[in-house]
C-alpha cells in the first residue's frame, strides 16, 4: 500500500517535472495546451507576405494543428489560440535553403589519413572528399553510390541546424556529402524529434559531385570524375534494356544481376528524378549542360556563380539554378609582400551579388542556398546584397519561398502563405532585405521554435570562443624540447578570431586569426623564455573538437611543434573570470609571466597524444600549405 | 570582266565568312573583319621566304598572298613594312588550359577518360601562347599511364568558350607513354600502394593485354550486330565499354596515337606492338634517343615530336643529343619541336631556331617543325601551318626575323581573328590599372579590419625548365 502510494507520488512528481520540461521548451513558455497535441497560434495585425498572393499589409494568419488553417485582413484570432501580436512584424513563408548537407553526418577521416604518414601527404595530393555515408553490398565504390538516401542518413538537432533557423530557415535541401555520385536528397523541415518527422520528401534529386575519390582509387582527377558518370550512365541503360528484355521473356536467357546503383539511376534516365549538379563558373556549367543533354536528364545547376554568363542556354533548357548566397570576398589579411589578388578574383568578388538580379531580367529560374557559408546570418545579409545590386525584393523572396518550393518539388505544400499548407513561417521586425532586419519568431510545422541568436555565432563544440589552456610543445629532441603553457582567450565572430594569449609563451594579441567549420588558424606574437628569449610569431593550426583543440605551431625561428588546449568548463563563450579578458596590452609593456599552474586546473598541461614530428631542416618557417590558393570562397 | 569576278569571289567568301560567325559562340560575335597585311617579310613555312608581300584574309581565310593587293572593302590594313608573317604555331604537346589534374593516374590504361572534359577557357596561359604566335596545341592526357587518355586538338581562341576551341574535324588522339613515368619509378608516393606494372617489361604487358581486350569486346559487338541483323530476338547488347572504344577505334585507324617514351628500346617494342595489331603510331613525343632508331621510325612512318637540348631531368633522358630533331629529319620522319609546358610555348620559335644551329638545317626546315610538321602529326595540315591561299588565317607578325631572340610578336591571328595585338595590350593596361584601384576599394575587396587568412605569399620563382607531363594539378590555372 504504502509502496504503491509511492510509487503514485513519484510518478505525480515525474509527470510535472515533464510537464515543466516540455513548457519550458518552446519559446516564451506562455500557456501549453496540457497533452501539448494541438498547437493553435493567431499572428495579429502583421504584415503578411504571403508570396502567392498580395501582400495583406495588416491581417492575420491562423496556425491549427501543423498547418495554415487561416490568412487574411480583419479576421479575429480564434479563441483557443495562443495570441501574437504581430504589429510591427512582417510573416513571410519560412524560408528555404534550397541546397546544403544539414543533418548529415560528416564524413569520417579516412583510414590512415592522420598522422600516418603517407595517408596525409596522399590525402594532399589527392583531396580528401569523403562521402556521408556507405550503402552495403554496394556494386560501386564509395563515393560512387547514386543509391544512398539522405533520408536514411540525417540525425536531428545539432548546431548547424539551429544556425539556420536562427538565420530564419525553416525548410532546406539536405543531400550526402561524398565525390561523384553524392548520393539523393530530400526536403526537411529545420525541427522534428525524429528524421523521419523532418521529412517532407524524398528523394528529391541525385546529387552529382565532381570531386575525385583519389588515394589510389579511380576516378582520381575531374578527367575521370566525368567519364566515371558517363560510364555509369551508360551502364544504366543497358541494365534498364536488359532487365526489360528479361522481363518479357525470362526462360532462355541468363538472368541480368542485380545491381542497386545501376537502379538508382534509372528514374534520372527516365527524367523523374532531376541531377544537381555543383557548376560555380560558366564552363563548369557548360559542362554540366552538355552531359544532360548527352544522357537527356533533368538538370539542376547548384552554384551558379556565373550562371548569368550562360543565362540564354540555361532559359532555353529550362535548368533551375541553386544560386548561392555565399558569396565571395576577400578574407587574407593585408600585406605589403604578398602577391596582388589576380583582376579576376576582384571582379568576381564585386560581380557575385549581381548574378541573381541578371538570371531574373534573363527569365532563369533560380533559388537561393546557403552554399556552406559558415556564418548563416550571411544568408540574409547577402540576400540583401543581391537586393542592394538590382534584384527586386519580390524576385529574392520568391527565390527563398515558392521559387524554391517549385524546383524543390513541394510547392503543393510549402513555399507561401496558404490556407492548408505546412504551417512554417518566417516573422521578421522590419523587412526582410533590410539591413536592420531581426527574426522574430519561427514556426515550422506548425510548432514555434525558439530562437537563440546568440548561439549562432559560437554553437557549442563548434566555436572557438572561450578562455584556453594552451600546452605547447616545441620541437627539437632531448634537452632543446620544451614544453610550455598559457592561458588563450579567444572571441569569434563570423569567422574571424580575435583574443589574446598570456603565459610562458609571454603575452600578445592574436594578430590574424580565421575559423573554418572546425578548424582553426590563428597567428600571435609570443616570447620564446631564456634562453631565446626573443620575440617572434607563433602560427597556430588546429581543430576543435567540443572543449578541446589540439594542432601544430610553427614558431618563426624555431620550427614545428604542436599544441593542445582545453576549454575552461569545457563548452562555450562564458567570459573569462579574472585574467582572460585583456585584449590590449599596450606594446612595450608586458606584463609579468604567470607562473605556470597558478591555479589549478588551468595552467596543468594536459597529456599530449599526437607525437611532436620531427622537424627536418627545409621545412623552415612557413606553414606547409603556404602557396595553395587561400581565396577561399567564404 | 576583272572586276566581275572580283565581286563574284568576293560575294561567295563573305557568304563563307557569315557560316563561322553563327558557330561561334561568345555572345554571337561578328566575324572578323578582312585584313590586308602589307609589304612583310613571309615565311610560308610551305613555299620559302616572300619578300615584300601582302596577304589579305578574308572571312577567316587567306584569302590571298601576293605583291601590291587591293585592300577588299572595308578591310583593315596592317603595314607590316620590315615585319614578319610566320603560320602560327602549333605546339604538338600541351597541357594548357585543363582544370583539375593532367594525369588520372589511378590505373595503368584510362583511355576513357579525355582532355576534351576540363577545358578551360579562361586560363591565361592561352592570352601567353598567343602573345608567342602560338596559334594551336594538342591537349595531351599525362603520362602517368601506359595507356593515358584521349586528347584535344585546339587553337587557342582567347575569349571564346570551351566549346569553340577544338579543331573542326581534326582527327582524335590518345595518349601513350612508355618507360619511368608509367612504370611509376620516380613518383612512388608513400601511403599508397605502388600502381602495376613496376618495370618496362609490364608497361608493354598492359598495352598488349588492353588491345587483346579491345579486339575481344569488337569481336562481341560485331557478334550482336551480326545476330540482330539476322533478327535474333531477346539479344541483350554487350556492355559499352567507354575503356575499350577508343582502342578499338586505334585498330580501325580512325584515332591517332601519341605516344610519351625516352629510350631506342621501348621505341622499337612500340614499334613492334603496333605492327603486331596492325595500326600506326602517329607520333612519338620526346622521343630523346628517336636519332638512335631514326630509320625505324622512318620506316613505321610515325612522326616524332621531341625537345630541341632540354635533357638529363631523370636516368632515360640522360642520352639526348640536341642534334636529335636534325637527325630524325634527315631520315624522312615527319618532325616537331614541342613545348610539353606553359612557358615553353611561349617561345617555341627560339626552340626551332637551335635546330639550325645544332644540326645544320635550313631555315624552313627549322619552321616547319613548329609549324607545317606539327598540323601533319595533329591531321590538321589541310587547314592550317602554312601560309597558304585557302588555309585558316592563323598567322603571327613579328617586329625581327622569329629566329632571333630579340624578335617579339606585334599580333597573333587565329581564323581571322585578332586575338593578340601587342599595342593594344599596352595601351589597356592604364584602363587596368584604373579598374584595379576601383575594385580593390570595393567593400568585398577590402582586407579584414582584423584577423583574416594569412596573405598569399608571393609566387615561387618560376623555374627555368619545366616538365608538365608528370603535373598533378596545375595551381595556377587553379587561381582562376
Amino acid at each position: 500500500m504504502r509502496h504503491s502510494q509511492k510509487r503514485t507520488l513519484a510518478s505525480a512528481a515525474l509527470a510535472l517535472v515533464s510537464a515543466a520540461l516540455w513548457l519550458s521548451a518552446p519559446a516564451g513558455a506562455q500557456r501549453g495546451r496540457p497533452g501539448g497535441g494541438v498547437d493553435v497560434y493567431a499572428i495579429t495585425n502583421a504584415r503578411i507576405v504571403t508570396v502567392s498572393g498580395p501582400v495583406i499589409e495588416r491581417g492575420t494568419v491562423v496556425v491549427r494543428d501543423g498547418l495554415i488553417s487561416a490568412v487574411g485582413a480583419g479576421l479575429a484570432a480564434p479563441p483557443d489560440a495562443r495570441p501574437i501580436d504581430g504589429t510591427g512584424l512582417t510573416v513571410y513563408p519560412g524560408l528555404i535553403d534550397a541546397s546544403t548537407s544539414l543533418a548529415t553526418p560528416r564524413p569520417s577521416p579516412t583510414p590512415g589519413a592522420p598522422g600516418g604518414g603517407g595517408g596525409g601527404l596522399a590525402a594532399l595530393l589527392f583531396g580528401q572528399s569523403a562521402p556521408s555515408a556507405v550503402s552495403p553490398n554496394s556494386t560501386q565504390l564509395p563515393g560512387l553510390q547514386p543509391e544512398i538516401l539522405a533520408s536514411d542518413i540525417i540525425r536531428p538537432g545539432g548546431p548547424e541546424i539551429e544556425a539556420a533557423r536562427n538565420a530564419g530557415i525553416t525548410t532546406a535541401q539536405t543531400a550526402p556529402r561524398g565525390n561523384v555520385f553524392l548520393g539523393q536528397s530530400a526536403v526537411i523541415n529545420l525541427a522534428g524529434d525524429t528524421p523521419q518527422a523532418m521529412i517532407v520528401r524524398s528523394p528529391v534529386a541525385l546529387y552529382v559531385g565532381l570531386n575525385p575519390i583519389g588515394q589510389g582509387q579511380y576516378p582520381g582527377s575531374l578527367m575521370g570524375v566525368f567519364s566515371s558518370v558517363r560510364q555509369m550512365l551508360l551502364d544504366a541503360r543497358r541494365f534498364r534494356e536488359a532487365n526489360e528484355i528479361y522481363e518479357r521473356n525470362p526462360r532462355g536467357l541468363r538472368r541480368p544481376e542485380q545491381d542497386k546503383s545501376l537502379q538508382a539511376l534509372l528514374p534520372v534516365l527516365a527524367r523523374q528524378v532531376p541531377v544537381v549538379m555543383q557548376a560555380d563558373r560558366a564552363r563548369e556549367i557548360e559542362r554540366a549542360l552538355d552531359l544532360a543533354q548527352e544522357f537527356n536528364f533533368q538538370l539542376v545547376i547548384n552554384g551558379g556563380m556565373e550562371a548569368d554568363r550562360v543565362a540564354a542556354r540555361l532559359k532555353a533548357a529550362n535548368v533551375p539554378v541553386l544560386l548561392s548566397l555565399n558569396f565571395p570576398r576577400r578574407t587574407a589579411a593585408p600585406s605589403p609582400e604578398a602577391d596582388a589578388e589576380p583582376l579576376r578574383v576582384l571582379r568576381e568578388r564585386v560581380e557575385a551579388p549581381k548574378t541573381a538580379g541578371r538570371l531574373a531580367a534573363a527569365g532563369v529560374r533560380f533559388a537561393f542556398q546557403s552554399g556552406g557559408m559558415t556564418t548563416m546570418t550571411d544568408f540574409l545579409a547577402n540576400a540583401a546584397r543581391a537586393v542592394e545590386a538590382g534584384l527586386s525584393r519580390d524576385e529574392a523572396v520568391r527565390a527563398m519561398t515558392l521559387r524554391s518550393a517549385e524546383i524543390l518539388g513541394v510547392a503543393p505544400q510549402l513555399g507561401s502563405i496558404e490556407v492548408g499548407k505546412i504551417a512554417n513561417l518566417t516573422v521578421t521586425r522590419g523587412d526582410l532585405f533590410d539591413r536592420t532586419r531581426r527574426v522574430t519568431h519561427l514556426f515550422i510545422d506548425g510548432r514555434q521554435i525558439e530562437l537563440r541568436p546568440a548561439a549562432a555565432a559560437a554553437a557549442p563544440g563548434q566555436g572557438a570562443s572561450g578562455t584556453w589552456s594552451l600546452s605547447v610543445s616545441l620541437g627539437g629532441s632531448g634537452n632543446e624540447r620544451q614544453e610550455l603553457s598559457a592561458t588563450l582567450t579567444l572571441q569569434q565572430q563570423g569567422d574571424r578570431l580575435t583574443g589574446s594569449l598570456q603565459g610562458q609563451l609571454g603575452s600578445g594579441n592574436v594578430a590574424s586569426g580565421t575559423v573554418t567549420g572546425s578548424d582553426v588558424n590563428f597567428t600571435v606574437p609570443i616570447t620564446l623564455p631564456a634562453p631565446a628569449s626573443q620575440t617572434t610569431d607563433a602560427i597556430f593550426t588546429g581543430t576543435i573538437t567540443g572543449g578541446e583543440m589540439r594542432g601544430t605551431v610553427q614558431v618563426v625561428g624555431r620550427g614545428p611543434g604542436t599544441f593542445t588546449a582545453t576549454r575552461a568548463g569545457g563548452a562555450p563563450p562564458a567570459p573569462p573570470a579574472t585574467q582572460g579578458a585583456q585584449p590590449s596590452t599596450p606594446p612595450g609593456t608586458r606584463p609579468q609571466q604567470q607562473p605556470p599552474g597558478g591555479r589549478p586546473g588551468e595552467g596543468e598541461p594536459r597529456p599530449r597524444l599526437t607525437p611532436t614530428p620531427t622537424p627536418t631542416p627545409e621545412q623552415g618557417t612557413t606553414p606547409p600549405l603556404d602557396g595553395q590558393d587561400l581565396r577561399t570562397s567564404n | 570582266m576583272k572586276r566581275l569576278l572580283t565581286l563574284a569571289i568576293f560575294f561567295v567568301a563573305a557568304c563563307a565568312a557569315a557560316a563561322p560567325a553563327q558557330t561561334r559562340g561568345g555572345g554571337g560575335a561578328a566575324a572578323p573583319p578582312d585584313t590586308l597585311i602589307r609589304n612583310a617579310t613571309v615565311l610560308t613555312a610551305s613555299r620559302g621566304t616572300l619578300e615584300a608581300t601582302d596577304i589579305i584574309i578574308r572571312g577567316g581565310k587567306i584569302a590571298s598572298v601576293g605583291k601590291n593587293l587591293r585592300a577588299p572593302d572595308g578591310a583593315r590594313t596592317i603595314d607590316a613594312t620590315g615585319k614578319f608573317v610566320i603560320p602560327g604555331i602549333i605546339d604538338a604537346h600541351s597541357h594548357a588550359m585543363m582544370d583539375g589534374s593532367v594525369n588520372e593516374c589511378t590505373r595503368s590504361v584510362t583511355s576513357m577518360v579525355t582532355t576534351r572534359d576540363v577545358l578551360n577557357p579562361t586560363a591565361v596561359n592561352i592570352y601567353r601562347h598567343l602573345a608567342g604566335g602560338t596559334t594551336a596545341g594538342l591537349l595531351l592526357h599525362g603520362s602517368c599511364n601506359a595507356i593515358g587518355g584521349m586528347s584535344t586538338t585546339v587553337k587557342f581562341k582567347w575569349g571564346h568558350p570551351a566549346s569553340d576551341f577544338p579543331v573542326p574535324g581534326a582527327p582524335p588522339g590518345i595518349k601513350f607513354a612508355l618507360g619511368e613515368n608509367p612504370k611509376r619509378t620516380n613518383f612512388n608516393i608513400p601511403g599508397l600502394a605502388p600502381r602495376y606494372p613496376a618495370t618496362r617489361m609490364g608497361v608493354e604487358e598492359v598495352i598488349r593485354y588492353a588491345f587483346t581486350s579491345a579486339r575481344d569486346y569488337k569481336r562481341d559487338w560485331d557478334e550482336y550486330r551480326a545476330a540482330a541483323a539476322r533478327g535474333v530476338k531477346n539479344l541483350i547488347p554487350p556492355r559499352r565499354d567507354l575503356e575499350l572504344e577508343p582502342l578499338v577505334e586505334i585498330l580501325e585507324g580512325k584515332r591517332f596515337v601519341h605516344s610519351h617514351c625516352y629510350r631506342a628500346d621501348e621505341i622499337l617494342m612500340l614499334i613492334n606492338l603496333a605492327d603486331e595489331f596492325g595500326f600506326k603510331v602517329k607520333t612519338f613525343q620526346h622521343v630523346l634517343e628517336g636519332y638512335k632508331v631514326a630509320a625505324e621510325i622512318a620506316r613505321h612512318g610515325a612522326g616524332a615530336s621531341t625537345f630541341t637540348d632540354f635533357w638529363g631531368y631523370k636516368m632515360e633522358a640522360y642520352d639526348a643529343i640536341a642534334h636529335n630533331a636534325a637527325v630524325l629529319v634527315r631520315h624522312g620522319v615527319v618532325t616537331s619541336v614541342n613545348s610539353d609546358s606553359d612557358e615553353r610555348a611561349r617561345r617555341l620559335n627560339i626552340e626551332a631556331a637551335k635546330t639550325m644551329r645544332y644540326g645544320g638545317l635550313t631555315e624552313e626546315e627549322a619552321l616547319r617543325l613548329v609549324t607545317l610538321n606539327p598540323a601533319i602529326q595533329l591531321g590538321i595540315d589541310k587547314r592550317t601551318g602554312s601560309i597558304d591561299v585557302g588555309k585558316d588565317a592563323d598567322l603571327a607578325i613579328w617586329n625581327a626575323h622569329p629566329f632571333s631572340v630579340y624578335a617579339r610578336v606585334e599580333q597573333t591571328f587565329v581564323d581571322g581573328e585578332l586575338l593578340f595585338d601587342r599595342a593594344a595590350d599596352i595601351a589597356r593596361r592604364p584602363a587596368l590599372e584604373a579598374e584595379r584601384k576601383a575594385l580593390e576599394a570595393a567593400e568585398a575587396n577590402r582586407a579584414p579590419a582584423q584577423g583574416g587568412t594569412p596573405p598569399r605569399p608571393p609566387a615561387a620563382a618560376r623555374r627555368a625548365y619545366t616538365h608538365d607531363d608528370d603535373v598533378q594539378d596545375k595551381e595556377e590555372d587553379h587561381q582562376r
